[in-house]
């Protein structure tokens, strides 16, 4: 008779699984160390450009650091789709004021360099 | 027959077949009528009116198109209507009583989704094969003379003058019209390889109606429109508009030899292009089978790789990138178009015409610029400004669609005979010294009034079809403005003067042209082009006016006293207030002054309003279709851009990495501009120095890097560009 209870298995624990979280790219990813502040952090050291009559190649070494950044910050999307999101994402009040506050900052530095 | 039982009633079949049946039939020497064949036509009308009209159903229109009514009897009946028989009474009668029938069968099905019924659901795609089989059977049969026949239907009522015309007669003229128009929409509902409905396309269409005397007919009735005809004025238009909308006005004007050198041209052309695209594909092609597995990595500026596996990744980082993108699956979601924004519209459409209908159609076009252009569109407009009962909805954007068709047609012929005239000196091409009389219906204030109110409604009701047809007309009016500034004609100046200057006087006009350019979401490819248009050539146009008269009037909202002044010097009664009239008469004038001083900025502050991403965005959009546009409309794009970047130094707008993307693709993807395009020097030019510019603000101000990512803040934007804060001056 235990068999029996078994086949139909009403008497088993139901397990309630979770939906997979899937990854947002978000102000907070955004924010997070992979994202802007590493942005500005390396980009202006790490890019060399060759100037005048090299447009094209400097071009082509900037839009793949970007693509690089873009793909370390949220692997799923396109490099298109993802610029796409993030220029949306800098419409929000926080991220407005933080971006103020950045340039604030380097004119806070240039002041202090001359 | 072939329909399931239940499709229809079998009683109202049985009825509609016993009658059909009676209405006669075809023997080997033409057609013999049934004993009461009027009285059966008369009752198959009934039952179309009582049984289908006002219970609003299909079901016998399905009937009649099983039992071949249409292809079997009544054009076999107009058939056998001789000439000789047009004044004999009873025969002119069977006709009539065939035309009446033929009208609600060919009516179009327009009714929206939400009103449509099962029944009409069952019915309609039938019914639609049918109505392309009624075409067919009229404008091929063997007789060549059906559409002649109907047209005599009308000619007793026509010949009546006005005043004596019954109602029967104005009755019998609009039917025939109607008929005439069903005909010349119709198309087929479904080609396909097999049938591709070519034997009632435009072409054919437009060879029946000219071969028949159809166009004769129609021009007849335009040109005389306000005079011996009144009502019939939107039948008469609805039915232009569906012979040539869409038609290529530019394809339609070049003589044989011109359009020979271009097909050939196009054609190596094309084959050009294809070759290019091949070997560019090959290029990325593997040399090795598709199982010679390669993988590359690819190290990052911090150490890391990334890794990618085929063998045109080993051709450079670029490809290699791209390849790591492409592989990705993940599609950013668009939002959904629940009303249609961006579905193709029938303005989205080019027809080009083949063989005899092309000639035919260019004599039609030309004849009626002649002669029916100004009656019929004055009094159609001047219907419109009445809101007059007999215009549908679909009928004001087909009115302004037609204006600006005309309008482009007119410019394209003045080109083609000032072209003859410079070959040929000798040759009579008058038409190019003409004065532009032959339009001036459409040149005048209350034409502007009237597609000023319309823009600004259907803009502001977001009607994206209806102000298209606006759109066009706008510009085409601008171009033709244009044009007769050119023209060697000192009334021509002194009119396109004018002109221009009550365009530019409003400053809601001005203003509505903008917001139009900013309201771009998901229009169309057509809509986009004709919106960008619109602006490129009207924007021009006032840079160049506002330059010839340092002294411009601008008519905007605030200034409702100094316009009430205006219009009282010019004569027009005003409620009267005489008492406080001497008060505000110095208000009046120190406000006029003080607008006279404003003027002369007043360009360089409309401009301003451009310099907004959402105007930016747009340009962008159009340019994104770079593959397909020609040299013109990229130029369009670049003088945008210029604008913006170079002349109003407003770069930090344009920084943007997905701008940049962009703009990169364009000029050094395999899949962008191609090579022989004839825009590609001056793309490359423009491009270049945007790009130089960019990186030389990259390297003097980092904290570009992350603002590149986004749409610039208004404060910032100063200090972005100059590299120092706006001086604010506060007044102590």
């Amino acid at each position: 008779p235990a068999e029996k209870k078994d086949t139909l298995g009403i008497d088993e624990e139901v397990k309630i699984r979770r939906k997979r979280v899937t990854v947002k790219l978000d102000e907070e990813r955004l924010m997070s160390s992979l994202g802007i502040p590493k942005l500005r952090q390396d980009a202006p050291r790490k890019l060399k450009f060759k100037g005048k009559g090299h447009e094209y190649r400097d071009t082509a070494r900037l839009l793949s650091y970007y693509q690089f950044w873009a793909d370390d910050l949220y692997k799923k999307a396109k490099f298109r789709d993802t610029l796409k999101i993030i220029e949306k994402l800098g419409h929000s009040k926080s991220m407005k004021d933080q971006r103020l506050n950045w340039i604030e900052e380097s004119k806070r530095k240039e002041r202090l360099l001359r | 027959f072939a329909a399931a039982p239940e499709t229809v009633d079998p009683l109202i079949r049985a009825h509609i077949l016993s009658l059909v049946s009676a209405l006669g039939g075809v023997t080997p020497t033409g057609y013999d009528l049934g004993d009461d064949a009027l009285a059966c036509l008369k009752d198959l009308r009934r039952w179309l009116r009582l049984y289908d009209e006002k219970l609003n159903r299909y079901d016998v229109a399905r009937c009649m198109a099983e039992a071949n009514l249409v292809n079997g009897d009544l054009v076999e009946i107009l058939a056998d209507w001789k000439e000789e028989d047009t004044e004999n009474k009873a025969k002119h009668r069977l006709a009539l009583a065939c035309v009446e029938i033929l009208v609600p069968l060919t009516w179009p099905f327009e009714k929206s989704l939400s009103e449509m019924t099962q029944n009409h659901h069952r019915h309609q795609p039938v019914l639609l094969h049918a109505q392309a089989s009624y075409k067919s059977a009229i404008l091929r049969h063997s007789s060549r003379k059906i559409l002649s026949s109907i047209a005599r239907v009308a000619l007793p009522s026509v010949a009546i003058p006005a005043i004596e015309r019954t109602e029967r007669d104005e009755g019998i003229i609009r039917l025939v019209l109607y008929f005439f128009r069903n005909i010349a929409m119709i198309e087929h509902p479904n080609p396909n390889e097999s049938d591709t409905g070519e034997d009632i396309n435009r072409c054919a269409t437009i060879e029946a109606f000219n071969d028949q005397n159809v166009i004769h007919l129609l021009l007849a009735i335009a040109s005389n429109m306000g005079g011996e005809f009144v009502t019939q004025d939107v039948v008469v238009m609805e039915a232009v508009y569906h012979l040539l909308k869409s038609v290529d006005i530019e394809q339609l004007f070049r003589t044989e030899e011109e359009e020979r050198n271009k097909k050939v041209g196009s054609l190596t052309d094309l084959l050009k292009r294809e070759d290019e695209m091949k070997r560019a594909a090959a290029r990325s092609r593997s040399t090795r089978h598709n199982r010679f597995g390669t993988t590359v990595w690819m190290e990052k500026d911090d150490g890391r790789r990334a890794f990618v596996s085929g063998q045109d990744a080993l051709l450079g980082r670029d490809t290699a990138q791209k390849k790591m993108d492409s592989s990705k699956k993940w599609k950013k979601p668009k939002g959904s178009d629940v009303k249609g924004v961006g579905h193709k519209t029938e303005f989205d459409l080019v027809v080009t015409l083949e063989g005899a209908s092309k000639p035919q159609m260019r004599t039609f076009v030309e004849d009626f610029l002649d002669a029916g252009f100004n009656p019929l569109f004055s009094h159609v407009r001047r219907a419109i400004d009445r809101d007059a009962e007999r215009l549908l909805n679909t009928n004001q954007r087909q009115f302004f669609y037609l204006v600006a068709w005309f309008l482009k047609a007119e410019r394209a012929r003045r080109k083609a005979a000032a072209k003859l005239q410079l070959q040929q000196p000798t040759a009579d091409a008058a038409a190019a010294d003409d004065s532009f009389s032959l339009v001036a219906s459409v040149l005048n204030q209350e034409m502007l009034i009237t597609l000023n109110r319309r823009m600004t409604e259907w803009y502001e009701s977001k009607s994206w079809l209806e102000l298209q047809s606006g759109m066009r007309c706008f510009t085409q009016i601008l171009l033709t403005v244009q044009d007769m500034t050119a023209s060697p004609l000192e009334e021509d100046q002194e009119i396109a003067e004018n002109i221009q200057n009550r365009l530019f006087y409003e400053e809601t006009t001005l203003d509505l042209i903008i917001g139009i350019l900013r309201s771009y979401t998901k229009q169309p490819f057509g809509w986009l082009d004709d919106c960008t248009e619109m602006v490129h050539v009207h924007l021009k146009m006032l840079e160049r006016y506002s330059k010839q008269h340092d002294h411009l009037f601008v008519r905007s909202k605030r200034q409702q006293k100094a316009k009430k002044k205006r219009q009282q010097q010019d004569g027009i009664d005003m409620p009267a207030d005489d008492d406080n009239n001497e008060e505000d008469d110095e208000e009046l004038s120190l406000q006029s002054r003080n607008t006279m001083r404003e003027r002369a900025f007043d360009f360089k502050k409309f401009e301003g309003k451009l310099l907004q991403q959402s105007c930016v965005s747009t340009f962008l959009a159009f340019l994104d279709n770079y593959k397909e546009l020609s040299y013109a409309q990229v130029k369009r794009a670049i003088t945008f851009f210029h604008r913006i970047f170079v002349k109003r130094q407003e770069e930090v707008l344009l920084f943007r990495i997905d701008i940049v993307e962009q703009f990169y693709r364009i000029m050094q993807d395999p899949d962008g501009l191609p090579q022989g395009h004839p825009a590609r020097k001056e793309m490359d030019q423009f491009v270049k120095y945007y790009l130089r510019k960019l990186i030389k603000k990259l390297e003097n101000r980092p904290e570009m890097y992350v603002e590149l990512l986004f749409t610039k803040l208004n404060s910032t934007m100063h200090y972005l560009t100059h590299g120092y804060d706006k001086e604010i001056r506060v007044r102590v």
